[in-house]
């Protein structure tokens, strides 16, 4: 670990200005910490300067997570378990809650942020071990075409094959979420606007220009939401496929759907085919609604050991919508 | 047989801290660990703990690749980095991840890291095997052997079984820490066997064996991995102490624990075996590989086991090489993935035949674990059993039976009991104790042959200047020790009631010590503080004594029951039942634990471990605990230990029996519930769903 300059800004002003210091030629944000120390535990990362946001708040004595017209308002500092926990949340957008409620560890949760889980860094094992030159590096390989890419993608066509980490950016986009920065001439941009694919540069995952910090996340209301991970292990995994769901319902029947799938490609991985296939079906018609979830793995392009997606894609895509409809899954006592 | 105690039938939801089934069953039953606040508290300091004032801190260079070639590294800018103290690289190739090409030492942790950093050897990658599948392709004919050994067979089967590299994963990792003090020294080791690692540390430490003491109180895991010697790390810190005469300090980190400390081999099992219509065994072939890495050696399975009848069967074996780390003896090697294959091969051969799995095992099994399944098959409630793939439902219900065995040692060790005036003892004896309840087992038997409460007893072991114990493999130390220390106990004890009688010009069978109160002819005559107050100023110390050798085996069977999500292929554990015997148990609680820290180890092998080398490179990707992933506490089911102590005696094996039929107990529930077999471990989702998609259109 190189040594670092250490810096505690009082504002998200000061944290944009931070990093425009001329003096730091590699300043980097922290909040809750968990990727970026994992980052320099690997050599992954120099910074010489670490610009801590994590006791930051955009609006002063800001709840993390409060209701702002009809809409959910979430501080970029708010804890993982404080969205899990939130009353505001699970009224309005429980599909939130539920994606990072079960993520990582209880520990993990309560200190790892919602910026911070948008914006870490994919868990590809190649990318994360120092002696392999991957492509997100800017070496010439990714080596998991070849190798070991069991939980690699399955859409998103290369040429790096990295899974989003992150369980909270598919809930955003079916909420319709922005996130709000400070530091730039724009003042806000739509989450199915923050990430790009490998083919709009490999060795990012996200938009945001060097100086731009997120202060804090909005979305619409979508009380009928839900969420639904597998994962191999209950406790502390990563999902093999996870899907966020939004429903507006006539009753039982789907008006309108958003599909949005996590741990499938490189960026939250938005299923417009489900969408359009669940409109006007009935969540209590298993068949239907079978048929529907379907077509979520329609397009795949699976690796060498990676086909078992593609069949866990619509059972996750099924499961989540009867969640957002307020339906038990088949494996429910 | 006899029907079981009402006691022993216990609901599976009752909770842990409550186990009626297993009262009385121990000399002590609600003694907690000597150390248990120690370690809650962390005040326990292990070896890894040691951080001594200007210490010298070494990293290990290591390979990054599976197989490569040294090409260069900038040593120059190494030594330059402030803090080196010294450096040596042995450019070389190297033939599998984590190998070391030599050392930094320096004055802090962080400053050895940044030099490695600086070094940054370059090499040049070669070809790589990283499995057994990479040699073995084929399934060689059988021999001629074998093939006599199946004539006359009604039923056959053939099928191969598969099991990964699984790692110790010990959460102390090794290493050791060494205080030089120039004439004498202190090493502060993480080790299973304190007098052997003692033993390789005067020449490193360039020290007579008088001048130096090993200390290792408490060691967080070995597993097997810590025995023999004191290890490269320890060996390493050890020379570069003597040479600069100041503290040093090398553990691996939790990559290298993965890398480069020894692991379970990984195995291939392929089985042809026939038997009668009846179940009546046949015989046949049985032939093993053992995935050793670069080690030549070590992959043995054992199977058969011998736990079950099967014939006559043909045994082949050959150890195969890869670009991965060796092999060391691990919890019951040999034994796990042999249990895999053979319980998970029973299961197929029952449903080829028509017969519940349980009712081929009682035919197959000895007297002993006949006994044992009939009881345990009450406590999962076997009865509730559906027929292999009979359910539709999404969630489908599985249960699976294994058996495990161990075999006993007898009595040896040294120890000595000191009897203080003030009524303390001390039970010594240089063993440690890697988990298992070691102290608090010594301090037990100590007491318990006393007759004194377990209050009065302080237990000192881990320390090489200690009476010499065993190494802890084998499960032995309790056989070992516990006879031992009881006998030497007793010798103090008669040597107590010897000058009580002196004093009281009787006999000293007039006298016994009971509850802590010294009886004459049965009356209470004085406390144990007043006893002990008669004692000559030094008190009394007795290391003599002959212990008694405990018969027989250590039986146990297991009975898991899971749940499985069939449209996700996810495994959801719930209920285990573990039997086991151990002779006379001497506490409860580390007893039980010790069946639940096995069970738990199994099913993890079970459903989740697996040393994951890159199939190109021979890199392990998943060399943290991260993706080497280990069961979790929502994966957990209910484990229900159960101590089988009737008609036992002696003190037997406890620490390695309770991991061995996990797993293939495990695969068998999944089989009954899904009516595939997955016969390659870890039972992850991605084979489940293959196994259920292959049942689809094809009979079960």
């Amino acid at each position: 670990m190189n040594p670092f300059a250490y810096v505690q800004p009082r504002t998200f002003d000061e944290a944009a200005a931070a990093l425009a210091e001329k003096r730091f030629s590699l300043p980097m944000l922290k909040a809750g910490g968990m990727d970026v120390v994992d980052h320099l535990k690997e050599g992954l990362i120099q910074p010489d300067a670490l610009v801590n946001i994590k006791r930051l708040r955009s609006q002063p004595d800001g709840a993390p997570i409060a209701e702002a017209g009809g809409k959910v308002r979430i501080e970029a500092t708010a804890t993982m378990a404080e969205i899990a926990a939130s009353d505001v949340v699970k009224r309005l957008a429980p599909v939130l809650g539920l994606s990072v409620g079960t993520a990582a560890s209880p520990q993990v949760r309560n200190i790892g942020t919602a910026a911070g889980n948008l914006l870490q860094r994919p868990r590809c094992w190649y990318y994360r071990h120092e002696q392999f030159d991957c492509l997100k590096k800017g070496g010439s390989t990714c080596y998991s075409i070849e190798g070991e890419n069991k939980f690699h993608a399955i859409f998103g066509g290369g040429p790096c094959h990295i899974v989003h980490p992150s369980n909270l950016a598919p809930a955003l986009m079916v909420c319709n979420g922005v996130v709000h920065i400070v530091g730039s001439d724009r003042k806000s941009l739509p989450i199915a606007q923050l990430f790009h694919g490998p083919d709009q540069g490999i060795r990012s995952e996200h938009v945001l220009k060097p100086g731009e910090v997120i202060t804090h996340i909005t979305c619409d209301a979508a009380p009928r939401s839900g969420f639904y991970a597998i994962k191999e292990k209950q406790s502390f995994d990563w999902p093999l496929v996870a899907a966020s769901v939004s429903l507006e319902l006539d009753g039982a029947k789907i008006r309108s759907a958003r599909v949005c799938a996590g741990a499938v490609a490189p960026i939250p991985w938005d299923l417009p085919k489900v969408e359009e296939a669940l409109k006007g079906v009935s969540v209590d018609d298993d068949a239907a609604l079978r048929r529907a979830c379907d077509v979520a793995g329609d397009g795949a392009k699976p690796m060498t050991d990676n086909a078992y997606k593609v069949r866990l894609l619509p059972v996750a895509v099924r499961r989540a919508t009867l969640i957002a409809a307020g339906r038990k899954t088949e494996v429910d006592a | 047989m006899k029907p079981l105690d009402e006691a022993t039938l216990i609901p599976s939801h009752m909770p842990t801290t409550n186990r009626p089934s297993n009262m009385g069953a121990s000399v002590n039953d609600n003694a907690s660990r000597l150390d248990a606040v120690p370690k809650v508290t962390g005040s326990a300091k292990y070896g890894k703990d040691y951080h001594l004032p200007n210490s010298l801190y070494i990293v290990f260079i290591r390979c990054p690749w599976g197989a490569a070639d040294f090409v260069s590294a900038d040593e120059a800018a190494a030594k330059a980095t402030p803090g080196v103290v010294e450096m040596q690289v042995r450019g070389k190739s190297c033939t599998y991840h984590g190998q070391s090409i030599g050392y930094i030492a320096a004055d802090s942790p962080r400053a050895a890291k940044r030099a490695l950093r600086a070094l940054a050897p370059k090499w040049k990658r070669t070809p790589v095997k990283t499995q057994i599948s990479d040699t073995v392709k084929d399934n060689p004919d059988i021999g001629d052997d074998g093939q006599n050994n199946m004539n006359g067979a009604e039923v056959t089967h053939e099928a191969v079984y598969t099991t990964p590299v699984q790692t110790h994963s010990s959460l102390e990792t090794h290493g050791g820490a060494v205080d030089h003090r120039g004439d004498r020294a202190t090493v502060y080791a993480s080790t299973q066997g304190t007098s052997s690692s003692r033993d390789g540390l005067g020449g490193p430490l360039g020290l007579g064996q008088g001048d130096f003491e090993l200390v290792c109180e408490y060691v967080g895991g070995g597993f097997g991995s810590k025995l023999g010697g004191p290890g490269k790390e320890l060996t390493t810190a050890a020379q570069l102490a003597a040479k600069y005469k100041r503290p040093a300090y090398m553990f691996c980190n939790r990559s290298e624990e993965h890398l480069d400390t020894g692991n379970r081999p990984s195995s291939r099992t392929l089985a042809r075996i026939g038997f009668k219509k009846d179940g009546s065994p046949v015989g046949g072939e049985i032939r093993t590989w053992g995935g050793t890495g670069v080690a030549g050696g070590g992959g043995g399975a054992s199977i058969p086991s011998g736990r079950y009848k099967l014939g006559e069967i043909k045994k082949l074996h050959d150890d195969v090489s890869f670009n991965g780390g060796g092999p060391r003896a691990f919890r019951a090697p040999g034994h796990p993935q042999a249990a895999f294959a053979e319980e998970l091969m029973l299961d197929e051969v029952a449903a080829k035949l028509g017969m519940d799995p349980l009712a081929l095992r009682m035919k197959l099994a000895g007297g002993e674990h006949r006994k044992m399944f009939e009881a345990g098959a009450k406590l999962i409630g076997w009865s509730n059993r559906k027929p292999n793939g009979s359910q539709n439902s999404a969630l489908r219900t599985g249960y699976g039976a294994g058996a495990a065995g161990w075999g006993s040692a007898g009595p040896g060790g040294a120890a000595e009991v000191v009897i203080a005036r003030d009524g303390s003892v001390e039970s010594r004896t240089g063993t440690q104790d890697i988990g298992t309840g070691q102290r608090t087992g010594m301090g037990i038997v100590t007491a318990d042959a006393l007759g004194i409460p377990l209050k009065y007893v302080s237990v000192k072991i881990g320390r090489s200047t200690l009476p010499p114990g065993p190494g802890s493999g084998g499960s032995v130390t309790t056989p070992t020790t516990a006879p031992t220390m009881t006998a030497v106990a007793k010798a103090a004890k008669t040597q107590l009631l010897e000058l009580l009688a002196t004093q009281a010009n009787a006999k000293p069978d007039e006298f016994s010590i009971k509850d802590g109160v010294v009886l004459r002819n049965g009356e209470k005559y004085l406390t144990w503080e007043e006893a002990c107050g008669k004692l000559p100023n030094d008190g009394i110390t007795a290391n003599k004594g002959k212990g008694e050798r405990g018969d027989g085996h250590s039986n146990g069977v297991q009975f898991v029951k899971l749940d499985v999500d069939t449209e996700t292929g996810v495994i959801h554990l719930r209920h285990v039942v573990a039997i086991q015997s151990c002779g006379r148990v001497i506490c409860r609680k580390t007893a039980e634990s010790q069946i639940i820290g096995g069970v738990i180890q199994g099913l993890s092998f079970a459903l989740f471990e697996n040393k994951l080398l890159d199939r190109n490179t021979g890199a392990m990707v998943n060399d943290n605990f991260e993706s080497y992933k280990i069961l979790g506490p929502g994966d957990m089911p209910h484990i229900e230990p159960v101590l089988w102590s009737k008609g036992q005696s002696g003190f037997k094996a406890l620490g390695e029996p309770p991991t061995i039929p996990t797993a293939g107990a495990t695969a068998c529930a999944l089989f009954n519930a899904i009516g595939r077999p997955v016969r390659d471990l870890p039972l992850t989702p991605d084979k489940v769903l293959a196994a259920l998609a292959a049942g689809q259109g094809g009979a079960a």
